[in-house]
């Protein structure tokens, strides 16, 4: 176990960047929160991040990853849960890489 | 709707087991990133330390593009910074929920905020479920497979285990975006939804095509949920009027 100290430095600094990031949205809603547009911002941004962080992956990705997330999304809605759509997303994506669709 | 800011080890645990597959999606990537740290200098506690107390594969990534000695202090800050800006998004969203929450358990809750673990609590919350113990839980255990996947990247740096092949066989790469895709499907709200998220992925794409990099999820967000917001707001007026 061996660790330079100018290293564990760096390390450090980048874990409090991180956090200040992390910590920085949380922090300042106790002074926006109040304000209504930001509420209503906030009522659709979720929604709006996730959709952004599936699509651009999901266009770089080709047919499996297409049959992936048809399979997490009618999975996930028949069965009301997260998991069995998770596991449906894998298993087909491995099966359409299997069939030969990249 | 507030959380209760109590903590219990069942949903602790819990909270855990559910984030354990989406934390294997990390593996690949993790390996990854242990080797190229690896290749960089940096020893096997180095590496894990980064990535226990980081807990940000992307920036720590990007942070060793920039490793150079003398360790360039200023630069690895603010490109860990800027690399991490969604979660600012994230931890904006996250607040309401957790209004009281005692200022010496805010950092754990900002630890915990990772895409996956983020994203599917604060399903549980817009749906008045979940809570506090859940969270923590989940990023606990994202943290401990990510840390641990770093570690055996160094161990095993250029070995059998570097190779992309055997989680893309089962598809294992896909799992990360897999939880977008359930979760956005649990919280979509029907029509309502529909014109946001077509601004957020327009923008995102758009976004992804001029400015590259990981931009596109802030840049999505912030248009999809001013959008909507204005677009509510004014409903409201033309009501009130």
């Amino acid at each position: 176990m061996s660790a330079n100290p100018e290293t564990l430095v760096a390390i450090f600094v980048m874990a409090l960047a991180a956090m200040v990031a992390k910590g920085g949205g949380f922090l300042s809603m106790r002074w926006l929160g109040r304000h209504r547009f930001i509420v209503a911002i906030l009522d659709h941004a979720p929604g709006a991040v996730l959709v952004s962080a599936a699509v651009v992956p999901l266009t770089q990705g080709g047919g499996a990853f297409l049959a992936g997330a048809v399979a997490a999304a009618v999975v996930t809605r028949a069965f009301g849960g997260f998991t069995p759509g998770l596991f449906a997303a894998v298993g087909a994506v491995a099966l359409a890489r299997w069939a030969g669709i990249t | 709707m507030s959380l209760s800011a109590r903590v219990t080890w069942r949903s602790f645990q819990a909270g855990a087991l559910r984030m354990v597959l989406p934390g294997l999606a990390s593996l690949p990537f993790g390996i990854g990133f242990g080797v190229a740290a690896a290749q960089k200098g940096l020893s096997a506690f180095e590496t894990t330390l980064m990535s226990f107390t980081v807990m940000a594969g992307t920036s720590q990534m990007v942070a060793l593009d920039v490793w150079a000695q003398p360790l360039p202090l200023i630069a690895l800050a603010v490109s860990v910074f800027v690399a991490n800006l969604r979660y600012f998004v994230m931890g904006a969203a996250l607040q309401p929920y957790m209004p009281h929450l005692p200022w010496w358990l805010q950092p754990t809750v900002w630890y915990a905020t990772v895409d996956q673990n983020w994203a599917l609590n604060i399903a549980e919350y817009r749906r008045g479920e979940g809570d506090l113990g859940k969270f923590l839980g989940g990023g606990f255990i994202m943290a401990c497979i990510w840390s641990g996947s770093t570690l055996v990247g160094h161990l095993a740096a250029g070995g059998v285990l570097s190779g992309p092949g055997t989680a893309r066989r089962f598809g294992l790469d896909f799992v990360a975006i897999a939880v977008f895709v359930a979760v956005a499907t649990i919280m979509f709200r029907g029509r309502r939804d529909l014109a946001p998220w077509a601004v957020a992925i327009a923008a995102a794409l758009a976004s992804k095509w001029l400015i590259g990099g990981n931009w596109y999820i802030v840049i999505g967000g912030l248009a999809g949920g001013i959008y909507g917001a204005l677009r509510d707001m004014k409903k409201r007026d033309v009501r009130q009027s």
